[in-house]
């Protein structure tokens, strides 16, 4: 049999589904006439668990598993990377170090543009964005160990 | 009618002040930026920008963040026609004969129809809106929560059956934004729900990193650089007018975009792309010369640019008068009123006229300054669209992680943008449409709470949603709605989503 890509959706959407119900254990169901806080939520559960059925019942009609062309995950990939690390140091190496070296790295990693060029780059754009956003907005943007 | 006229000139008092025609020009610039640009659509925009408007007041905030969304349906067409990238989602079907037109020598023409197609097409809408929201705010001021429970069912179900993927993708999607919008304190009983014992979960996810990364993020996640080609077309400037053969040829096509962009504009779903692929295809049936359309046709352009601006306006009739929103944007405003304590819906007009009038006058200026902005302006956006889209892509990235963060200095959510962003792509991948998962987070508390309270209202009986004139018709469309679509998906019937496929593989071929 080939596995098609609304197999594996619908798969994730039954899992999802299940999750959720494991989730809810401690949650009061309440009545049908007086809901109680797990009962919407075990609801939807209940429906996601029902598309997904119906999703992968279906999955004849979706293109097979294989055929999704999947060339740009390593781009996406290295991007969700470097931002996480971003997201990491933001708040403790503050905007600016922080934004520098996540464009910087951005440019060479994944683009192989020209260190100079990037580092130029990405330092002028990041000044130009703290001072618009937290001098010219007073948007206040974190601060890292040396004061900015 | 005269009190409609009284409170649009009191609008337009509000809307002509110099720090008001400020917001709405920087919106309208941005907009169009947002829009020229590939891989920003305008809810990222909106939403990045969301913190900037923390320091002004609900009217500045949203004449700003308005302008950035009607702004973004001009800025979209110039993409689409001078590089055949859609800027913006709703200007893919303007890529077809507006870049054709463009290698024919026309690219001017083109992108003046398209502008000035766009801009009769708002203000069209923009009229319409000003006569039939006040109206409509009145009957929803009748409503309790079983008509706003019975409302948000026919909402949803509307989004189901318009939405541009099919009725199950929808759904699975609908209900994996209600079930994130379950997230958080119950409002009733004061439980947590799936909070993790995190703080920053116990006030629910935010509407902000979730559109920011399922849209923004995920869009950029699924284009690498490489993919984006860089060649433009500059048109000269003192080709811009299109000829008396291209004014005649886009009359009648503006004038039926204009009216079919608004009624889809009202309804939930994605409603400006929607727009313009029905335009498209209507013009091509009516036209006596189909064979022109995918060479050059200028009632290609016309039509959907018209149909995706009065969409973006129709869509503030439902958002203004009921507090409905009918799209992930609409639900960022609605969200976007709220941080500045001003709840969109029928006590809008009332108790804010300063806010709603002032909107709507709003509208017409920014929809004249659209007009003045993108044509003179056209030799900016063409310099902007040469800028590598390699560097443009990490100042994108810049810019969600401010704009989420800033909204209430979690880094909480900008962890949830990101894992938005992964959402996004694979949504992407296995082709479901992101829109209504934004709506069903949206949606949640609202429906959740006014079911519950219906049912306290009735002592726990159902009969409370048929026993209600206005709750029990809004069910019966619903149900009809629901039918309507179970048929086709159960009898494997050709739904409207497959004859409009049709209709476009007929056009390419």
């Amino acid at each position: 049999m080939t596995i098609r890509a609304d197999h594996v959706a619908g798969a994730a959407f039954i899992a999802f589904g299940l999750a959720i119900f494991a989730l809810s254990g401690e949650l009061p169901m309440g009545g049908l006439s007086m809901p109680g806080s797990g009962f919407m939520p075990k609801l939807v559960a209940g429906l996601l668990v029902l598309f997904g059925i119906l999703l992968a019942a279906r999955a004849g009609e979706s293109q097979p598993l294989t055929a999704i062309d999947w060339s740009d995950a390593t781009h996406a990939a290295l991007v969700v990377v470097i931002a996480a690390l971003a997201i990491i140091a933001y708040t403790r190496l503050g905007f600016i170090l922080t934004m520098a070296l996540m464009m910087f790295a951005f440019l060479v990693v994944i683009e192989r543009r020209n260190l100079v060029r990037a580092a130029i780059y990405s330092v002028a754009i990041t000044l130009i964005a703290y001072v618009v956003f937290d001098k010219a907005l007073k948007a206040p943007l974190p601060q890292g160990p040396f004061g900015f | 009618m005269e009190s409609t006229l009284a409170s649009l000139l009191h609008g337009f008092a509000v809307a002509l002040q110099p720090d008001n025609v400020w917001y709405a020009f920087l919106g309208c610039l941005v907009g169009t930026l947002v829009g020229v640009l590939p891989g920003i659509g305008p809810l990222s925009g909106i939403s990045i920008l969301l913190p900037v408007t923390f320091g002004l007041n609900a009217t500045q905030a949203v004449i700003m963040l308005a302008g950035i969304y009607y702004g973004s349906q001009y800025g979209g067409s110039t993409t689409s026609i001078l590089m055949r990238i859609p800027g913006e989602a709703s200007s893919v079907m303007t890529c077809i004969d507006g870049h054709a037109m463009a290698r024919n020598g026309r690219a001017g023409a083109a992108l003046c129809i398209a502008a000035v197609g766009s801009w009769i097409a708002g203000t069209f809408g923009i009229i319409v809106l000003t006569v039939v929201a006040p109206p409509l705010a009145n009957i929803a001021l009748k409503f309790g929560p079983p008509e706003y429970t019975a409302l948000l069912v026919l909402g949803l179900i509307f989004l189901a059956y318009m939405s541009s993927t099919s009725l199950v993708r929808t759904l699975v999607m609908a209900c994996t934004g209600l079930m994130l919008g379950m997230i958080g304190i119950d409002n009733m009983t004061g439980h947590f729900r799936y909070s993790f014992d995190l703080p920053e979960l116990g006030d629910g996810i935010g509407i902000v990193p979730v559109a920011v990364g399922l849209f923004g993020l995920g869009e950029i996640l699924a284009t690498p650089s490489t993919r984006v080609t860089g060649e433009v077309i500059a048109p000269k400037l003192r080709e811009l007018l299109p000829n008396r053969r291209e004014w005649r040829e886009s009359a009648m096509p503006i004038a039926r975009g204009s009216v079919l962009g608004f009624i889809i504009g009202i309804i939930p779903g994605s409603a400006h792309i929607i727009s313009s692929f029905l335009s498209y295809a209507l013009e091509r049936r009516v036209s006596r010369h189909p064979e022109q359309f995918g060479h050059g046709a200028v009632a290609g352009v016309a039509g959907p640019e018209s149909a995706n601006n009065a969409a973006s306006t129709g869509a503030f009739v439902p958002m203004l008068a009921l507090g409905l929103p009918t799209g992930p944007i609409t639900a960022v405003l609605i969200g976007a009123l709220m941080i500045h304590g001003v709840a969109a819906g029928p006590q809008l007009v009332n108790e804010h006229p300063d806010v709603f009038w002032g909107f709507v006058a709003s509208m017409y200026v920014g929809n004249l300054m659209l007009l003045a902005l993108n044509l003179p302006l056209v030799g900016l956006f063409v310099s902007v669209l040469r800028i590598p889209y390699a560097y443009l892509y990490p100042l994108i990235i810049m810019f969600c992680i401010i704009g989420v963060y800033e909204v209430s200095h979690s880094i909480v959510d900008v962890w949830i943008m990101l894992i938005m962003g992964v959402l996004g792509y694979a949504l992407r991948k296995f082709g479901f449409d992101p829109a209504p998962l934004v709506l069903g987070l949206v949606i949640a508390p609202v429906f959740e709470q006014s079911l519950r309270q219906s049912l306290i209202m009735s002592n726990g009986n159902y009969l409370i949603f048929f026993q209600r004139g206005i709750a029990l018709s809004l069910l019966v469309a619903s149900l009809a709605l629901l039918l309507l679509s179970a048929a086709s998906f159960m009898l494997r019937r050709k739904d409207w989503r497959e004859k409009l496929k049709e209709a476009e593989a007929g056009e390419g071929g």
